[in-house]
C-alpha cells in the first residue's frame, strides 16, 4: 500500500470471469477476477 | 517465439505489480487485490505467484517466467495470465 | 480442482469480512438484518476493537465492511477506521447517513482506502420512508449529495431488493447515475427484524425473474454483494464467486465480539467464538467447529437430483434456517418452485428466532411501528431500562 495521493478510479465495471468458465478451457486459465464486492455474506 | 498474445502485453517488456495491489500467498497461488479497482484476483497456480514476484527485478517478463520455472511450451498459458493481470492494472509497464 | 471448490473449503483467513461496530442506531427499520437499535453494554472497547485490526492486519484481510446498527455513533469510529486504514485493512463503511456531513464527505473524497455505502430501500421518499421511518430517504439524499459535491465518485448506493421497490429499479440506477454513486442491489433475507416481515416483503415469484432479468440487462456496474446466486438457475450466473462464503471466505464480528458465520445468520447455530477468547479472532477463524464442519463438503440432500443445484448450489444458508427449512434442501425461493413447496408443510411457527434482539423498546421518531409480536424475551434485565443504550447517540 501506497501513501502517494492517486487519482480517483472508477472501479471496473467488467463482469467477474469466475463466474463463466467455459470447462473445455477452465483448466487454462490462471487467473479469474471478481469484485471485492462479489463474496455474498458481507454488507 | 509464444504464440500470439493479447493485444498490448509485451512478454519483452519489464512489469510491476501496481503499487496499490497487495498480494497474499495461498496454497492454489495466490489473492491479489487493487485498493484502486476493488478487483480481487486470484492466481491459481503458486508459479504464477513467482513470476509475479520475480516481475519488478527480471528485464523482461520472459525472463521472470524463466526464473520461476516456467517451461517454453507453458510460457503462452502464462503470458495470457500475466495478460490479463495487466488489462486489469494488476500489473504496469515498468 | 476449480477455484469455488477450493473458497468452499475455507481459507487460512477470511477475504474479507463484516464488523458490526454497535448495535446502536437513530433508526429502526422494519426489515434490520441485525435487529439494532440499542447499545449493548457488553460492546467491544476502542483498545479491543484495534486488537482486532492488529489481527485482521496479520492475517491480511484485505478489507473489512464496517456497519451495525449505525456505526458513525460510536464516538471513536474515526479513530479506528484511521487505525484501519494505516495497518493496510481497507474500510467501506455501510451507513444510514446521519452523519455524512459536508466535512465528512471531503474527508471521504480525498481518501482511496475509505468507502461509504449509503443504505436505501425507495427511489422515492414514500416507498424509502415506509421500511426505514420518516426522514430516512431525506437524510440518505442529504448524504449522497454532500458526497457529490465533495467530489466522492463511486460511493455506494445499497439497496435491499423488496416487493415495494422492485419496480423502481430504473429509477434507483438514474438516481446513483446522477449523483455519482454505484448502485448495489441485494437480497432481502428472513434475518433479524427481517424475519417479522419476510412474508409481506420478499419478491414474489415473478419479481425475482423480473429483478434477475434486469440485472442481466441493465446491470454492468451494478454491484450485488453475490446476493442472487440462487437466481443462478434461471440461466447464466450474475458476476460473483457465486457459492456461499460464510464461514469460509467471510464472516461477521458482531458488536459484543462474537463471530457468525455471517451477518444474516445472528444465531447461537452459527456463532463461531468470541474474539476476547484466548486465540482471538484468528483463533475462532482457524480453530471454531462450526467453520470447520462449514468447510466440509455439504450435503446437496433434497436438491442433489435436481439439475440446477449446480448453478444454485442450493441458495442461502440463512433464508432456510430462518424460514425453518433443512439446510440440506431448497432456497425458500427457489426458482423452480421447490422451496415454496417445502415451506407450505413447513412449521413457520417453530422456525428459529434471531438472537440478541436490540430494537428500540419504543418508536423512534417517525420509526416504523416496531413489531412486539413474537419477540422473544430480553436477555438482560438492563435491556428494559429506557436508558440503555443512550449516551452516545446521535
Amino acid at each position: 500500500m501506497t501513501d502517494e495521493p492517486t487519482p480517483a478510479v472508477e472501479p471496473a465495471d467488467t463482469a467477474g470471469t469466475v463466474t463463466d468458465p467455459a470447462p473445455a478451457v477452465e483448466d487454462d486459465l490462471l487467473v479469474e477476477d471478481v469484485s471485492i464486492d462479489g463474496m455474498c455474506g458481507v454488507y | 517465439m509464444p504464440a500470439a498474445e493479447p493485444t498490448g502485453f509485451d512478454l519483452e517488456r519489464r512489469y510491476a505489480l501496481h503499487p496499490q495491489v497487495a498480494v497474499r500467498p495461498e496454497p492454489f497461488g495466490a489473492l491479489l487485490y487493487h485498493f484502486g479497482t476493488r478487483r480481487l484476483s486470484f492466481l491459481k497456480d503458486p508459479r504464477l505467484l513467482e513470476v509475479v514476484r520475480r516481475l519488478a527485478d527480471a528485464p523482461t517478463a520472459h525472463a521472470a517466467c524463466t526464473a520461476a520455472g516456467v517451461s517454453e511450451a507453458e510460457l503462452d498459458r502464462f503470458a495470457r495470465a500475466l495478460a490479463t493481470l495487466a488489462e486489469t492494472d494488476m500489473l504496469e509497464v515498468a | 480442482m476449480r477455484l469455488v471448490d477450493q473458497f468452499e473449503r475455507g481459507l487460512d483467513a477470511p477475504i474479507c469480512l463484516t464488523w458490526e461496530l454497535t448495535y446502536a442506531c437513530n433508526l429502526a427499520c422494519a426489515h434490520c438484518l441485525s435487529s439494532s437499535g440499542r447499545r449493548d453494554p457488553r460492546e467491544l472497547s476502542t483498545v479491543e476493537a484495534k486488537a482486532v485490526v492488529d489481527e485482521l492486519a496479520r492475517m491480511q484481510v484485505f478489507y473489512v465492511n464496517i456497519g451495525g446498527g449505525e456505526p458513525t455513533v460510536r464516538p471513536d469510529f474515526w479513530e479506528l477506521v484511521d487505525y484501519a486504514t494505516a495497518h493496510r485493512v481497507g474500510v467501506k463503511f455501510s451507513t444510514n447517513g446521519v452523519r455524512i456531513t459536508p466535512e465528512v464527505a471531503a474527508r471521504l473524497a480525498a481518501s482511496d482506502y475509505v468507502d461509504v455505502q449509503i443504505s436505501l430501500d425507495g427511489a422515492t421518499a414514500e416507498v424509502n420512508d415506509a421500511v426505514r421511518g420518516v426522514g430516512s430517504y431525506a437524510t440518505a439524499l442529504r448524504a449522497m449529495d454532500n458526497l457529490h459535491t465533495a467530489g466522492m465518485r463511486g460511493f455506494k448506493i445499497s439497496v435491499v431488493c423488496t416487493r415495494h421497490n422492485v419496480d423502481q429499479l430504473d429509477a434507483f440506477k438514474a438516481l446513483a447515475d446522477r449523483l455519482g454513486g454505484q448502485l448495489r442491489l441485494t437480497r432481502l433475507r428472513p434475518s433479524g427484524r427481517g424475519a417479522d416481515v419476510w412474508d409481506e416483503l420478499h419478491l414474489l415469484p415473478g419479481q425475482q425473474r423480473q429483478l434477475y432479468d434486469w440485472l442481466v440487462e441493465h446491470g454492468e456496474g451494478v454491484l450485488t454483494g453475490d446476493s442472487f446466486f440462487h437466481l443462478a438457475a434461471y440461466g447464466s450466473a450474475l458476476p460473483g464467486l457465486n457459492l456461499c462464503g460464510a464461514g469460509r471466505v467471510v464472516c461477521l464480528i458482531d458488536p459484543v465480539g462474537d463471530v457468525y458465520a455471517c451477518p444474516f445468520a445472528i444465531h447461537e447455530s452459527f456463532l463461531a467464538g468470541n474474539v476476547r477468547s484466548p486465540g482471538g479472532f484468528g483463533g475462532v477463524w482457524r480453530t471454531s467447529e462450526l467453520f470447520r464442519s462449514l468447510r466440509e463438503p455439504q450435503s446437496a440432500g433434497a436438491c442433489g437430483s435436481c439439475g440446477a443445484y449446480d448453478a444454485c448450489r442450493g441458495g442461502c444458508m440463512a433464508a432456510k434456517f430462518f424460514t425453518g427449512l433443512p439446510l440440506d434442501g431448497p432456497d425458500p425461493e427457489c426458482v423452480i418452485g421447490h422451496g415454496a413447496t417445502a415451506l407450505s408443510t413447513v412449521d413457520r411457527h417453530g422456525a428459529p428466532r434471531p438472537a440478541g434482539d436490540h430494537s428500540h423498546t419504543s418508536g423512534v421518531r417517525g420509526g416504523p411501528v416496531p413489531v412486539t409480536i413474537g419477540r422473544h424475551p430480553p436477555e438482560h434485565a438492563c435491556d428494559e431500562s429506557p436508558l440503555a443504550g443512550i449516551g452516545a447517540g446521535p
